[in-house]
């Protein structure tokens, strides 16, 4: 028997796929072991672009030190690219999964892999922690400037903000790769007397004693939900956090409830993309196009439509509380970041994030096909680049010095580029990510095996009245 | 006499279910037999008890602890510096928000996974019973018996459609 059968027709043809249960796991496991000469490739190139990010980072380091904040302005827009997209993936799985939709059974191990980036995530951090400027100006108290700068620790407690922006970012990677774990502990049970090597050795860990008995599929089941509630409880502070500590915070006077939003939405955005477009490089050259049918990338289009107008929308609200509110520091901060400063910037951002995007998925045939939403996703990343660029480098280099503590920021500052170090970071840091999840992606199926052959028991290819169509059960 | 394990393999859920019957009938108590499945099964596919866990106690009392160091940590700091901010009180639940939401979560999410550890029964280095071919999709019946009815809950189990009695021994015993 085939390991899938595709199902559909007419204008849905190619929709639905029905793997054969009985032969997944062997299938998938040949698949995760198997190293194609494109992702050798792809893996080796991404290592050496990941080495060069490293040089970059001793560079710029041996250059810049870490007392200043400014000549990190790039790292930290690249550290903000790789957060944004791979702690907002993983969230993908669970809300899902809270919805109880069957499409969304192929995409799950696909965004909770995402979390191995975590560990990532965490190193690029503590750099960003060493030029993070204090909370007191170091001056004391002089006229004209504030005494302890405007942020979210409004009276600075303890171990702000450091020590709980980076226990923010740390228990956000363990929380992920915790939901990663309780989900992948059957897969990797499954395996752990025939794996061999170190993916054997990781396999007997942390899969030891599960049997699949009811008692430990309920606790799994109930585990899932609750990591999942928190995981959103966690990125979405964290997320606040990060955008309040590492932009906000060092605009002098720039006071907005929006921008978080707009960070977290972007994200969310950011995060989708990366996730269609694995989906479509595995299923058009992984072999995965017996268990990716067209019906994830089509559910998840509407979702990535509906989060593409959640983010014009918030700009539009961010923009115009400051166009009418007609301050000094309302207009810097417009002039800086949106029509003067970082004018180009915010224009690849808004085509990439906002219009390019929804002129694709507005078309029923396009977001009908698999290619539609993986390149309206590829284009929110591209929009999310420049959206981290025009934040975190202005942000990073808009108050040298003491201007830090200053009431507002009275002028506006020039545009900063990008020397070579910066490219170096950009560049190696993104690839430092890619080779992770590449690397991941041998250790861990790309598929959610329990969750697809669940999806198996549910959905079947039969007769309704006339016609041949998807019949769902639905247990709960 | 100490309980020994035995397994059953069915290609069928029914005949799963059918052998699940026959040991209730035959007097096993339900906690001495379990399916084993590589999938989770609806519940009560196989006519099985319901099985109840305590998990979600345990992300309670972790927020709990996390809450009460938080309010504590953040109240005690500003007793301790007095400092009038935007001439706010002293003690003021808004600056308190950020480190107790933080603390509340963190030690939440701590203790759900130590209560999934617990209640997944994780880990063990005790190897249990087990065959790779419900990997397959087979459905395993495990029954714990004492050892002089290994050959009569074998025979229920054959009887109800096991493919294969596989014992602790390793070899298939049918």
């Amino acid at each position: 028997m085939a390991a899938s059968e595709i199902h559909g027709h007419g204008q849905h043809a190619g929709m639905w796929v029905f793997p054969d249960a009985t032969v997944i796991s062997q299938d998938i496991s040949a698949k995760t072991r198997s190293m194609p000469k494109p992702f050798t490739i792809a893996l080796a190139v991404t290592g050496i672009l990941f080495i060069l990010g490293v040089v970059g980072f001793v560079a710029r380091a041996a250059d810049s030190g870490f007392d200043e904040i400014a000549p990190w302005g790039y790292y930290m827009a690249m550290f903000s690219m790789v957060f944004m997209v791979t702690s907002a993936a993983p969230l993908a799985a669970v809300a899902f999964r809270f919805t109880k939709s069957h499409w969304r059974r192929p995409l799950s191990r696909v965004s909770e892999l995402f979390s191995i980036i975590g560990i990532l995530n965490v190193a690029m951090f503590i750099p960003l922690m060493l030029v993070l400027p204090s909370l007191d100006n170091p001056a004391g108290v002089v006229e004209g400037q504030l005494e302890l700068r405007r942020t979210i620790w409004i009276e600075g407690p303890i171990g702000a903000p450091l020590a709980w922006d980076f226990l923010g970012v740390l228990f956000l990677a363990l929380t992920s790769m915790a939901i990663l774990w309780v989900s992948a502990m059957p897969d990797m049970a499954e395996s752990r007397d025939t794996a061999t090597g170190f993916r054997g050795w990781v396999y007997r860990r942390l899969s030891s004693n599960w049997y699949g008995t009811k008692r430990q599929w309920n606790a799994q089941k109930a585990g899932l939900a609750l990591l999942g509630a928190f995981y959103f409880m966690i990125m979405i502070f964290v997320h606040f956090e990060i955008s309040s500590d590492y932009a906000q915070s060092l605009i002098p006077g720039w006071k907005d409830s929006i921008f978080p939003v707009i960070y977290s939405v972007t994200s969310i955005q950011m995060a989708l993309g990366a996730i269609l477009i694995t989906m479509f490089i595995m299923r058009r050259w992984g072999g995965y196009e017996g268990y990716y049918g067209k019906a994830p990338f089509w559910s998840a289009s509407k979702v990535l439509l509906g989060v593409t107008l959640l983010w014009i929308y918030h700009l539009f609200a961010f923009f115009i509380t400051f166009w009418y509110g007609r301050m000094e520091v309302e207009q810097n901060i417009i002039k800086y970041l949106i029509t003067d400063t970082y004018a180009i910037v915010f224009l690849v951002n808004l085509v990439f994030t906002f219009v390019a995007p929804f002129v694709i998925l507005i078309w029923n045939p396009v977001r009908r096909s698999a290619w539609g939403p993986s390149l309206a996703g590829l284009l929110a990343l591209i929009g999310g680049l420049a959206f981290n660029i025009r934040i975190f480098v202005g942000s990073a280099n808009a108050a040298p010095g003491a201007k830090l503590y200053d009431s507002f920021m009275e002028h506006v500052p020039a545009p900063v580029y990008p020397d070579v170090w910066d490219v170096f970071m950009v560049i190696g840091g993104i690839s430092a990510a890619i080779f992770i999840y590449l690397a991941a992606s041998k250790l861990l199926p790309l598929l959610s095996l329990w969750e697809v052959k669940e999806g198996t028991m549910y959905q079947k290819w039969g007769k309704l009245f006339r016609g041949e169509y998807l019949i769902l059960a639905k247990p709960e | 006499m100490a309980n020994r394990p035995i397994l059953g393999l069915f290609e069928k859920a029914d005949d799963a279910a059918d052998a699940g019957d026959a040991l209730k009938s035959a007097g096993v108590d339900q906690k001495d037999y379990d399916f084993l499945t590589d999938a989770p099964y609806p519940e009560g596919a196989f006519g099985e008890r319901h099985e109840s866990h305590r998990l979600y106690i345990f992300p309670f009392v972790g927020a709990l602890i996390g809450l009460t160091v938080g309010v504590m940590l953040t109240s005690m700091t500003q007793m301790a510096y007095p400092l009038v901010q935007g001439g706010k009180p002293i003690l003021a639940l808004p600056p308190m928000a950020v480190v107790t939401y933080e603390s509340t979560m963190l030690t939440a999410i701590i203790f759900t996974i130590i209560g999934i550890i617990f209640e997944s029964r994780l880990p063990s280095f005790k190897k249990g019973l087990y065959d790779t071919r419900i990997t397959e999709g087979y459905i395993g019946v495990l029954v714990n018996v004492e050892e002089d009815q290994l050959n009569q809950t074998q025979t229920l189990l054959t009887q109800a459609g096991a493919i294969d009695v596989v014992r602790q021994s390793g070899g298939s015993a049918a």
